[in-house]
């Protein structure tokens, strides 16, 4: 029962950080991105890579995951500093699309659709972390550090640019803000947060491949964002919370049948964004009825 | 020679492109509806065409027709449950896209559900390739796609010019302020480009289950496809849609001369972003709204 609730904590964990990090780019900067799940896999091919080549140090290994989702996210923020809302959608699926074709298919980088098998354990100050509970209390202060950072950032005078220009480009401009800059730092930061939680999750399983880094995870955690509250500080970690006991919580109903649990799941959370959208638009953890944007 | 025939297949493909982009067209160029679960619509399509045809065992035209109207109900639900209330009271992009979004997730598990996840292919002896000179294999579905979309575009082109709806639904692209002051209601033109738009897919849904086949993602494929079109033929347009949608079947295939079909889908996005970066308003921008 332990191991199992180890073993959620840390899946918990991975997807917060996703979740926050992407509400940094939809609830603040307003900048709606559908691949966001590349960033992830951008971390976790990056942190397999390092481990199995260079160093087993943890720190070292994060820094470069982080380093390489910042550098790839121009591939993000180059549409976004051009084109605004059904365009950046365009761009940013097609980003998704890509990343996945590129996953797939880089074997010598990213082991093709097989995947990365035996990352090697990380090591902190030279103690080796192995046990579940070592990894959830990885997992858990990568969180709480993603937290402290985008919860700095976004109540900081930084935030409320990115308030300023998500709800008035032009006036944000005439402000003598720097929009180009605001959202491009955004886009970087959240990136490279977000590889974080890919290093974390290639290093708890030891294993990685295309499959956890598709348009499906992308909308996971979008739904994990809007369900929760965009533009909030926790309204991302209660959506993620609530979408991963979602599967836990219909396996109760022994009704189900197995197979289908997943698309249940899937159903669930799409009708939930669906009348989210009518009813409520801020999301579970808003004030009233203010919308998103 | 190779050429030449992946030119052929980059026709066939590019007709199934714009005649799926047109419909997304109408519909986004008119309403301003960011109508993402078009691509539901899609799948929508063709599980029921072959549920009736090749499942049932009825005649194809009844299969067409009961398909066309599954299309044009989820559309015209959409719009009047999800949408209407949306913009009764705020309705941003944001907003709507999240909603529409959602219904994808909903249609594609149930279908998954429903159907199975697996591949559908709709089974025709018309999708045979039949070698027509030397070494050019040409299926006989490509004649018919062609004729299909050539009389399907023809009639679009009839109803956009010549009747009111048609007419009133180009206004409403141009300048929405201008169709209410003339008395016309917005809201039930949108109806009219929800119905035409989501009855459009049907064709291409059809003719895709018959060459390549599908499966219930494949969503997410006919959307960047209808947005790719649909952008870089310039918002407003719906001939440029129709043109960039072929265009991208063409690229895509000749594309293969040189690289592995997995790359196909970059192809295409590297136009897209190219459009963003040098020329956003697309080729047919604005100002030349058909």
């Amino acid at each position: 029962m332990i191991a199992y609730l180890l073993n959620l904590g840390v899946f918990f964990c991975v997807n917060a950080i996703l979740a926050v990090t992407l509400n940094l780019i939809i609830g603040y900067a307003g900048i709606f991105t559908m691949a966001h799940a590349v960033f992830f896999g951008i971390g976790a091919y990056t942190a397999a890579f390092v481990a199995m080549n260079f160093t087993s140090s943890l720190i070292v290994v994060t820094l470069a995951a982080m380093l390489a989702g910042g550098a790839l996210s121009f591939l993000v923020a180059l549409p976004a500093l051009r084109v605004r809302d059904e365009y950046f959608v365009a761009a940013s699926l097609g980003v998704q699309m890509l990343g996945v074709t590129i996953f797939s298919e880089w074997k010598a980088f990213t082991g093709g659709l097989g995947g990365v098998l035996n990352i090697p354990l990380p090591t902190i100050f030279g103690y080796e972390i192995s046990t579940p509970t070592e990894f959830f209390i990885l997992a858990l202060s990568g969180l709480a550090l993603v937290v402290l950072i985008s919860r700095s950032l976004a109540r900081g005078s930084f935030g409320r640019n990115l308030m300023a220009v998500r709800d008035s480009e032009s006036a944000a401009l005439a402000l003598g803000k720097n929009v180009a800059v605001i959202k491009t730092l955004a886009i970087v930061l959240s990136s490279s947060l977000a590889a974080i939680a890919g290093t974390i999750y290639a290093y708890y399983l030891s294993f990685i491949n295309v499959q956890s880094f598709t348009v499906d995870t992308s909308v996971l955690i979008m739904a994990m964002v809007i369900i929760g509250g965009a533009g909030t500080i926790y309204g991302p970690i209660v959506g993620a919370a609530t979408l991963m006991l979602l599967p836990s919580a219909l396996s109760y109903l022994w009704f189900l049948p197995k197979t289908e649990i997943g698309s249940i799941q899937q159903i669930i959370y799409g009708l939930a964004m669906v009348l989210l959208m009518i009813y409520r638009p801020g999301g579970m953890v808003s004030s009233g009825t203010k919308s998103a944007r | 020679m190779l050429l030449l025939q992946l030119f052929v297949n980059g026709i066939q493909v590019g007709i199934l492109y714009a005649l799926t982009a047109v419909g997304f067209s109408l519909i986004f160029g008119s309403t301003k509806i960011f109508h993402f679960a078009h691509g539901a619509t899609f799948v929508i399509a063709a599980y029921i065409f072959q549920f009736i045809y090749a499942g049932l065992g009825l005649h194809w035209i009844l299969a067409v027709i009961v398909a066309m109207m599954a299309t044009v109900s989820f559309g015209l639900f959409l719009n009047r449950f999800v949408y209407v209330p949306i913009q009764r009271h705020e309705g941003s992009y944001f907003t709507i896209f999240v909603a529409s979004f959602g219904s994808v997730i909903i249609v594609q598990n149930l279908i998954g559900i429903i159907f199975g996840r697996g591949f559908l292919v709709i089974d025709t002896p018309l999708s045979r390739g039949v070698e027509v000179v030397d070494n050019l294999l040409v299926s006989p579905l490509l004649g018919i796609a062609l004729l299909c979309a050539v009389m399907i575009f023809g009639g679009l082109h009839l109803v956009m010019t010549r009747t009111h709806v048609g007419i009133a639904l180009r206004a409403l692209s141009e300048s929405p302020e201008l169709v209410r002051t003339f008395g016309l209601s917005a809201r039930r033109l949108s109806v009219y480009a929800f119905a035409l738009g989501s009855s459009l897919v049907v064709p291409a849904a059809i003719f895709t289950g018959a060459t390549s086949g599908l499966n219930p993602t494949i969503g997410y494929h006919v959307m960047l496809i209808s947005l790719i079109s649909t952008i870089v033929g310039g918002v407003g347009s719906i001939w440029g849609a129709a043109i960039v949608g072929l265009m991208i079947g063409i690229a895509e295939n000749l594309a293969l001369w040189q690289f592995d079909s997995q790359w196909s889908e970059a192809v295409s996005f590297a136009i897209l972003f190219l459009f963003i970066i040098f020329r956003p308003s697309g080729l047919f921008g604005r100002a030349s709204v058909h």
